[in-house]
């Protein structure tokens, strides 16, 4: 008897031991590939955006070592889950650093992302945000990247399409209490009166909200004559059908967020006639937008939206740095991704003085229950993001 | 040790120092808590605007206490009047209220939180520095707990009528526990907002109160190193979960049903009978 | 005044929901002083069950029907697998073990139906109609019609049947229906299975009128659900029921006028806190004896008096 529960304490103990010898990090020589870290949340509230970053990460990767890797070299991306919580994001920051990541791509929410960031600053190592909004993010220092568009920019381009090209001129603002919705909130306000938008009033609304009738009755007797609904495809899937079944007529605008196909799926007929300003320009001709879209439908069986499309434009971007600095070296990344000027999933990008990305904004629309081209807003000066 | 090791260091520090404050309450003196992550936010939120204001550690970290602790007061006041059962209600509004205002408030950041909170000032110590807050939460909460006032809070939560009857003032140990414990809270509030720079409403949820009472339950209600012990394997869980990462939170859910279901009286008291029981044999 | 009955027609549906899950829960708190979290898991699942089954069969009734029976069963499973072993335990015990075991339904559902959460193919009970003004979905008032049917149908079976009267005297004083012949499980496993019916009826219902369900769909009833149990009495069923509209209402329009100084989930806590300061027995409680201060102004009798002021002792 005792000596059985000496062997099943000692079995114990080494347990104990080779768990924590579990943490003793890799460190390891730099061999035939270059490391690219993936941060992202795979579990946990931002599980929907990190998974389909993840999946078209991986097409990006899976399509660049295809055509020969980059210099030489084969791509391997090293994947860590945030689970959407910032206090996890330090930590795998630094394992990633301590496994020798060359660079990083985060397709994690904006909390994970700028408590990550500071991380990746101090050991210099460039660090793309493809779906994070936080504006800390990029102001926390020379190797910090954007390829998705702040809220502000995204809010102007959204009053820039209903009055210019919708040509509505009352409109209701509905936020969802992000700081997403919020910024959208803010650059579409400081916008609409240059392009004769009436704000005729703002509405906020919780992410958890799915019932919306008491916003729906006060918007019915506003009577605009165009909603803009930031907010995600679970809010505003079912708030566009309440809206539609409560009667209300007015057309609706939304951003990137509502990209995904599931969108229509949950609002059905209502969600007919919905724009949106996308990154995807559907029914592009360019080989760099139409086979990725092919390509990413094939691989998951669901059509792209957002979130995949800026964070495969991001391992893009990145492997085109690589290429153009000839090298894996940090800091030759960060140069060569300061001049950089590359067609990716997302359109034409580069970047200005802060490191956010320069971008034009396709627009699409809903017709016969699929995401279809309507345009594109293009209007550098209007769209510059901001430079401090 | 790397910068992941003192990363993950860290926040088992944090949590320690949690699951020891709600110990207090909850474990000594049985006043079952379901908001304890508010008073966390009152401190970090406190450190947060304090530091971005231009105060240094020394000053962010008392206030944090102190402000935290005020809150438990007041909460405790209000529990005060509510019985056992409605207790642990009461204070899970508590928590949602705090997150309410927050949210709503664009003082305290809103939706957004506040972020670019300036470094502590320790630069490559600060790790080593909560760690030292931990082991001072744990030397404060055993005096506590061999003090008189340990005493008193273990005669009310065994029996909070017979306590009163033996003369013994169970308002005002009631309200001692929770603000000694939501002080601590604060404290562990501070040091977390030095260490992530950021501080937003998505850390002080109900999940994340829930979470610390199982840390306490875990470890066995009112027992030191078992808070301890269970902050320590519930903060390192996801660690080495890596390899399950899609099913961790699963596993999760299913260890502290079985852990309920099998060891309702937590791990320490387990490990301790597991102890006497082969000192037992020895002695044979 | 548009917008008042609008606004008070959206609480009132709301509340219905709210009822539905509620009622589960304020029965096994009753009988088994446990709050029982994980019961906005079988709220998730039922939503879950119901929408599957519809787009596989193409049925809403059959999905419906199999969804209430499925987690019924469920329910009953989940009494006795986890909190019949743990009822001599501290009341905290069973509150993490059931939390426990809502993380793992949660995770269940992602992990089985995706992170995206799915619609209905054909959207059940499309469709609306105009009401003095409004324009009223058949869902919203199949949602109001199905409340009233399986509420009244429970307080009938409370009061009429025998089975119902085992039930009450079981709420009430255990150990002397136990002396009585009353088998305290068979009543124990009625009453999951029942209260778990509901919740998977709210689920199905609020995955109808959202056209989405989703696996964190749970989580806002979860701690909702109890704000009212408390604010309805602790166990109470008339009083949660009471409760529960009021909290629909109360929502509606807070929402609309108090949106800029607290969220609408925190509406739900602020009222509950204020209700437990003034009166800490919640809204509907009357102590052994003495009547409660509704009761007394309604003058309630009998059976209507039982079910709107009983609280377990």
């Amino acid at each position: 008897m005792r000596s059985n529960s000496f062997f099943k304490r000692l079995a114990l103990g080494l347990a104990c031991a080779a768990g924590l010898a579990g943490f003793a990090g890799g460190a390891f020589a730099q061999g035939a590939t270059t490391r690219i870290g993936f941060q992202a949340g795979l579990t946990g509230p931002a599980a929907a955006d990190g998974n389909a970053g993840l999946a078209a990460a991986r097409l990006a990767v899976e399509q660049i070592n295809g055509a020969g890797g980059v210099n030489g070299k084969k791509l391997e991306l090293v994947v860590y889950d945030d689970q959407g919580k910032p206090e996890q994001a330090v930590p795998i920051a630094n394992r990633m650093v301590g496994d020798g990541v060359r660079a990083v791509v985060s397709a994690g929410f904006s909390g994970p992302s700028r408590a990550a960031a500071p991380v990746f600053q101090r050991a210099k190592i460039p660090y793309i945000a493809a779906i994070a909004f936080a504006p800390e993010i990029t102001r926390t220092g020379n190797y910090m990247f954007r390829v998705t568009s702040v809220g502000e920019v995204q809010g102007r381009a959204a009053a820039k399409l209903m009055g210019d090209v919708l040509h509505k001129k009352r409109a209701v603002l509905l936020t969802i209490k992000t700081d997403f919705g919020k910024t959208l909130a803010a650059g579409f306000k400081e916008a609409a009166p240059k392009f004769g938008v009436q704000l005729l009033k703002e509405y906020e609304y919780a992410p958890s909200d799915r019932q919306f009738g008491p916003l729906i009755a006060s918007i019915k007797a506003d009577n605009p004559d165009v909603i803009y609904a930031t907010g995600f495809y679970f809010t505003a899937g079912p708030l566009v059908a309440q809206l539609r079944s409560a009667g209300v007529t007015a057309d609706v605008v939304g951003a990137e967020s509502l990209s995904s196909q599931q969108y229509i799926d949950i609002a059905g007929q209502a969600a007919e006639g919905t724009v949106i300003t996308n990154v995807i320009d559907w029914g592009s001709q360019l080989p760099e937008i139409a086979d990725f879209l092919k390509a990413y439908e094939k691989a998951t069986n669901s059509k792209a939206e957002a979130a995949a499309t800026s964070t495969h434009a991001a391992v893009v971007a990145l492997a085109a740095a690589i290429r153009k600095a000839k090298s894996d070296d940090p800091d030759k990344i960060r140069a060569a991704l300061e001049t950089l000027d590359v067609t990716t999933a997302i359109g034409r990008i580069s970047f200005n003085k802060l490191h956010e990305v320069k971008k034009n904004f396709p627009l699409s629309i809903v017709r016969n229950g699929k995401w279809e081209r309507f345009g594109v807003i293009d209007d550098p000066a209007l769209l510059a993001p901001p430079e401090q | 040790m790397g910068a992941y090791e003192t990363s993950i260091l860290t926040l088992v520090a944090i949590n320690v120092i949690l699951a020891l404050s709600l110990n207090l309450i909850s474990g000594l003196c049985g006043q079952v808590s379901l908001g304890h992550a508010a008073f966390f936010g009152v401190g970090a939120y406190a450190t947060a605007l304090l530091a971005k204001a231009g105060a240094n550690l020394w000053l962010t970290l008392p206030a944090a206490l102190l402000l935290a602790g005020v809150c438990g007061l007041v909460v405790g006041f209000c529990s005060l009047r509510v019985r056992d059962d409605f207790l642990a209600i009461a204070t899970m509004a508590a928590g949602f209220l705090f997150l309410g205002v927050v949210r709503t408030s664009d003082a305290l950041g809103g939706e957004l939180g506040i972020s670019q909170i300036p470094e502590s000032g320790l630069e490559g110590f600060y790790p080593y520095f909560v760690v030292l807050c931990a082991v001072a939460a744990g030397v404060f909460c055993t005096w506590v707990k061999k003090s008189w006032l340990g005493y008193a809070f273990e005669a009310v939560s065994a029996d909070e009528t017979a306590a009163r009857s033996l003369g013994i003032d169970t308002p005002r140990f009631k309200l001692a526990a929770f603000a000694l414990g939501t002080g601590l809270a604060g404290v562990a509030g501070c040091l977390y907002a030095y260490y992530l720079g950021t501080v937003g409403v998505e850390a002080f949820g109900f999940p994340v109160s829930v979470m610390i009472l199982a840390m306490v339950v875990i470890g066995g209600m009112g027992s030191i190193w078992g808070s301890v012990l269970a902050a320590a394997l519930l903060t390192l869980a996801p660690e080495w979960f890596r390899f399950i990462n899609d099913y961790k939170l699963l596993v999760f859910g299913l260890l502290l049903f079985v852990m309920m279901r099998f060891v309702p009286g937590g791990l320490f008291p387990l490990v301790l009978r597991q102890a006497r029981r082969l000192r037992g044999e020895a002695a044979r | 005044m548009s917008l008042f009955l609008n606004l008070a027609s959206q609480g009132l549906i709301n509340g219905a929901v709210y009822a539905l899950i509620a009622i589960g829960l304020a029965m096994v708190f009753g009988l088994l002083r446990i709050l029982h979290i994980a019961h906005a898991g079988l709220f998730a699942l039922g939503g879950y069950l119901g929408l599957v089954v519809t787009n596989a069969t193409g049925s809403f009734a059959l999905g419906l029907a199999v969804s209430m029976a499925v987690v019924a069963a469920c329910g009953v499973l989940m009494y006795r697998l986890c909190y019949e072993p743990i009822l001599e335990q501290p009341p905290y015990v069973p509150l993490i073990a059931s939390v426990g075991m809502f993380l793992a339904i949660e995770e269940l559902l992602r992990l089985v139906f995706g992170d995206h959460g799915l619609s209905y193919h054909v959207p059940p009970l499309a469709g609306a109609i105009d009401l003095g003004g409004m324009r009223i979905k058949y869902a919203e008032i199949a949602v109001v019609v199905m409340a009233c049917v399986l509420l009244g149908g429970l307080a009938l079976f409370a009061t009429r049947t025998r089975i119902g009267m085992a039930w009450r005297a079981t709420v009430s004083e255990p150990r002397m229906a136990a002396s009585c012949g009353v088998s305290l499980r068979q009543v124990r496993h009625l009453n999951f299975a029942i209260g778990s019916a509901f919740a998977a009826a709210a689920g199905v219902m609020v995955g109808v009128l959202n056209n989405l369900v989703e696996p964190s769909m749970g989580a806002v009833p979860s701690y909702k659900a109890l704000a009212i149990i408390v604010l309805g009495g602790l166990g109470n069923m008339g009083g949660t029921l009471v409760a529960a509209l009021l909290l629909g209402l109360v929502e509606a329009f807070g929402a609309t006028y108090l949106s800029n100084y607290l969220d609408r989930d925190s509406i739900a806590f602020a009222a509950m806190l204020c209700v437990l300061l003034v009166r800490p027995e919640g809204l509907f409680s009357g102590t052994k004896g003495s009547t409660g201060l509704l009761a007394r102004k309604l003058q309630l009798k009998g059976a209507a008096k039982w079910v709107l002021t009983k609280r377990p002792s």
